[in-house]
């Protein structure tokens, strides 16, 4: 059987499209694991029915695996779970109106179980994460510089990293990279070239937007929920 | 036009004094110091206060940041208990010792000092407790120097001196899942760029008893280790008079490479 991971993110509290997803999995071939990059919370929407499905799946929903993202970060700032740090970053840029909502979005009750949640998974050699590993926040795009990408790929120990934070959908691949390093010290000298095994960055879009991953092949496909899927059609000459 | 690079005083004054009269021989009047004032040694005041007489521009350390806003490096900064302890009691008597007056100069040390190319750090452009190893992963080093838009990245921290090269290096990216007809391949080139580390003044730890520190010419933009011997007895006098742990003392009268540092030690503390 085929093994395919579905890779979600930004759900912000939409049920509806949560639902329209788990109908789509049903539908794909092979054996699915579900994985919700964070977001799933979020300030525009009442988030307390989705958090309950996440944590009590339907009989024949898929298992969510899911991971906390920048808005749980946010939550879980403002709630003092970060000592006495506050979501001053939030509050600056958006507003204390944003800052409000958020923490009514989302029942107290939940809070706990958002703080019991990972910075990100590693299955295999992929490390699965909603920002980066160097930052939550930091968006990972196709004009991300390949030495940025190369280093938050070495910073898991991994060869693909699947991220979420962009809202964008792509495949980025690392074909090749080489460089020569000389130290000197008290030693003295000693040159050696480095080279980069063939590593990809993966942003996987957002909210009904999502991505499937066959393990074996390591190919995506870029999905839109309720349609069938579709490749994305993206190169460098459009961004 | 040479310019000098220290780091790592680690409150040893007789070393501090040494390295500085080396300095002052070779006629160099533009100095630049990594941060680490203080923590292990007996006279963190002093060695302040030499600093702050002679106006050398300091970036903070991670023991200067620690002194000042309570322990940070958390306990995978030390390869065992025994050297955690050690640590916090450094730490402690260090703190126990400023002045309020030196104690306020260490709190308002900037991260970083950028002179045109070349920057200046304590640990890397990211963190004072980050150590950026000689034989680091040439990418990530690469990387470290790039995003913190320089030429020439000038740390400490690992108390190993040494001088790091990374040329002529490039990366191939592939777009998957395009369209066939848009650009899907193309290779970047990588700039050439430089770590330098200083090594350490006060607390050495390349397998001698030298202080270490580092010449720049700023023209041909060589670069040399200088190693400068200083009277380590009475440094390690003044440890075990002031009631500091004797291993400080014993490590620096043998030029022991092995010290305070984590085994893994490229962890990043994400507190
Ligand atoms: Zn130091
Ligand atoms: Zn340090």
């Amino acid at each position: 059987m085929i093994e395919r991971w579905a890779l979600v993110s930004g759900l912000k509290g939409d049920l509806d499209t949560y639902e329209l997803i788990q109908k789509d999995l049903k539908k794909t071939p092979g054996n699915i694991t579900l994985f919700v990059l964070g977001d799933m919370i979020g300030p525009e929407k009442n988030c307390n029915r989705l958090l309950h499905r996440l944590i009590n799946p339907k009989s024949n929903d898929l298992q969510p695996w899911c991971i906390y993202g920048w808005w749980e970060e946010q939550i879980l700032l403002e709630s003092g779970y970060r000592g006495d740090q506050r979501a001053e970053t939030l509050r600056i840029n958006k507003g204390e109106e944003v800052v409000k909502s958020l923490t009514n979005a989302v029942d107290k009750s939940f809070l706990d179980w958002i703080a019991a949640l990972q910075f990100g998974f590693v299955e295999l050699d992929c490390g699965l994460i909603h920002g980066s590993s160097k930052d939550i926040g930091e968006n990972l795009t196709l004009d991300t510089p390949p030495l940025t990408l190369l280093d938050r790929l070495t910073r898991l120990q991994v060869n693909r990293l699947f991220t979420a934070r962009s809202k964008e959908q792509f495949h980025l691949e690392l074909t090749e990279g080489t460089v020569n390093s000389e130290v000197e010290d008290l030693n003295g000298n000693r040159k050696k070239e480095q080279k980069v095994p063939q590593k990809a960055v993966i942003g996987i879009g957002a909210g009904k937007n999502y991505t499937l991953y066959d393990v074996g092949t390591d190919n995506t496909q870029f999905v839109q929920a309720g349609y069938k899927s579709e490749k994305r059609i993206k190169g460098f000459g459009m961004l | 036009m040479n310019q000098a690079v220290i780091s790592c005083l680690h409150a040893n004054l007789p070393a501090v004094e040494a390295v500085l009269k080396d300095i002052e021989l070779q006629g160099i009047t533009n100095i630049t110091c990594l941060g680490d004032l203080v923590g292990y040694g007996p006279q963190p005041n002093e060695v302040i206060e030499l600093i702050r007489d002679k106006k050398i521009p300091t970036c903070q350390g991670c023991w200067d940041e620690d002194v000042v806003d309570g322990l940070d490096a958390c306990d995978c900064s030390y390869p065992s208990q025994l050297a955690e302890k050690r640590g916090h009691f450094a730490h402690q008597w260090t703190t126990d010792k400023l002045t309020k007056e030196n104690k306020d100069y260490l709190a308002n040390l900037p991260y970083s000092i950028r002179k045109d190319k070349c920057l200046f750090v304590h640990g890397s452009p990211n963190s004072q407790h980050e150590y950026l190893l000689p034989d680091m992963d040439a990418f990530a080093a690469l990387e470290r120097v790039e995003n913190a838009r320089a030429e020439i990245l000038f740390c400490g921290h690992t108390h190993q001196p040494y001088i790091r090269e990374l040329a002529d290096g490039s990366i191939a990216v592939k777009i998957k899942n395009a369209a066939p007809k848009d650009i899907q391949e193309k290779e970047i080139q990588l700039p050439m760029r430089r770590i330098v580390n200083a090594g350490s003044v006060g607390e050495p730890r390349h397998g001698g008893t030298k202080a270490t520190y580092v010449v720049h010419n700023e023209v041909t933009n060589e670069v040399k280790i200088r190693e400068v011997e200083y009277d380590l007895e009475l440094t390690c006098k003044a440890i075990i008079d002031a009631g500091l742990p004797q291993i400080f003392a014993w490590r620096l009268k043998n030029g022991f490479e092995f010290a305070e540092q984590a085994e893994d030690a490229s962890h990043v503390c994400e507190r």
